[in-house]
């Protein structure tokens, strides 16, 4: 583990993050922008899912899901950007192994939804009821997403001693 | 004023937060913060999104997306202030702290504003999606990303942190 962070720090990426004061404070702006986007569109279709809104149809606000996606993939760019800064930070932190198991069980929760309940999800009219299996989906996101978030938080408190 | 920073960092509350070392003090807070975050402007930025993309509005129901945002918004007023009395001067000497505060009142007007244009008495049927909400929507999303580069920055901005350490 200890090479592969020293060849972290030889990258461009690494130097690039660590030589301008301005770019980590940006870093973590942008990476709660899209933590926010991210909540927002997954949590109101999952509301929908859900039942708490109703008078749409989950297609409608389904929609939506992609700037959710461009939001994941600015804070998968932003996470790369902070892992090739302060590597240790990342490698040797519970929190942050934590948060990538939470981020891998969303990917599977997605998966399983778009798998198992997506067709039947389209095919709902404005007032229905989503069935009991889409509801447990759209629960696990939230719980997934809350964990997600709990964990990137719990970061900055469960670094190693060593890392200043 | 310096003195009365002072005071409020020496309430039980305040030490609690700066000092304890049990994860439910500082980190919980702050995870509550993000949370509220999460639930007030993340649903918010999710309905302009939603609007942005449309060109016909369905009529829906509001009330429990608001009940959430809300609640969001209480959870983070809450979590603010217990934040603000562990370093009161570090936030209130710094002018990025008001600006702070200016983006989310307008952006929590902004979402009332919203909902009026969301909001239709009765009826089922589209309607075009107003100039008017879409500048709200589009305003509304410049507002959030303004609260949050503020929210960060403080922690890079600040030129006091506790105001008993310069007495």
């Amino acid at each position: 583990m200890d090479a592969f962070i020293d060849w972290i720090y030889t990258t461009r990426l690494s130097w690039f993050v660590n030589s301008y004061p301005w770019v980590w404070p940006t870093l973590e702006s942008l990476h709660f922008c899209a933590l926010t986007v991210l909540a927002g569109t997954v949590g109101l279709f999952d509301l929908r899912v859900l039942g708490l809104v109703k008078g749409i149809t989950p297609s409608a606000l389904h929609a939506t899901l992609r700037w959710g996606v461009v939001a994941f993939a600015v804070s998968a760019i932003t996470g790369v950007m902070f892992i090739s800064g302060a590597s240790e930070q990342y490698f040797y932190n519970d929190a942050f192994r934590l948060k990538v198991v939470f981020l891998v069980l969303m990917g599977a929760n997605a998966a399983l939804f778009y798998w198992r309940e997506f067709a039947g999800i389209q095919a709902l009219g404005p007032r229905d009821d989503a069935p009991r299996s889409a509801k447990l989906i759209a629960t696990a996101s939230l719980v997934f997403l809350v964990g997600v978030m709990l964990c990137g938080r719990m970061l900055t408190f469960f670094r190693p001693p060593f890392f200043h | 004023m310096m003195a009365f920073f002072v005071n409020v960092e020496q309430t039980a509350l305040s030490v609690w937060v700066r000092e304890s070392p049990s994860l439910l003090a500082f980190p919980f807070i702050l995870f509550l913060h993000t949370l509220g975050l999460a639930m007030l402007a993340g649903l918010n930025v999710g309905l302009d999104a939603w609007l942005l993309g449309r060109r016909k509005l369905p009529t829906f129901e509001l009330a429990n997306i608001y009940r959430v945002m809300w609640l969001g918004f209480g959870i983070n007023a809450l979590s603010g202030l217990v934040l603000l009395a562990a370093y009161p001067a570090k936030a209130l000497t710094n002018w990025v702290f008001f600006a702070k505060m200016l983006f989310i009142a307008i952006a929590v007007w902004v979402l009332q504003r919203l909902k009026g244009e969301l909001a239709v008495a009765g009826g089922t049927l589209e309607r075009d999606v107003s100039p008017r909400a879409r500048r709200l929507a589009f305003t509304s999303l410049l507002l959030w990303t303004a609260t949050i580069f503020a929210g960060r920055l403080l922690a890079y901005t600040h030129h006091i942190l506790l105001a008993s350490e310069r007495l």
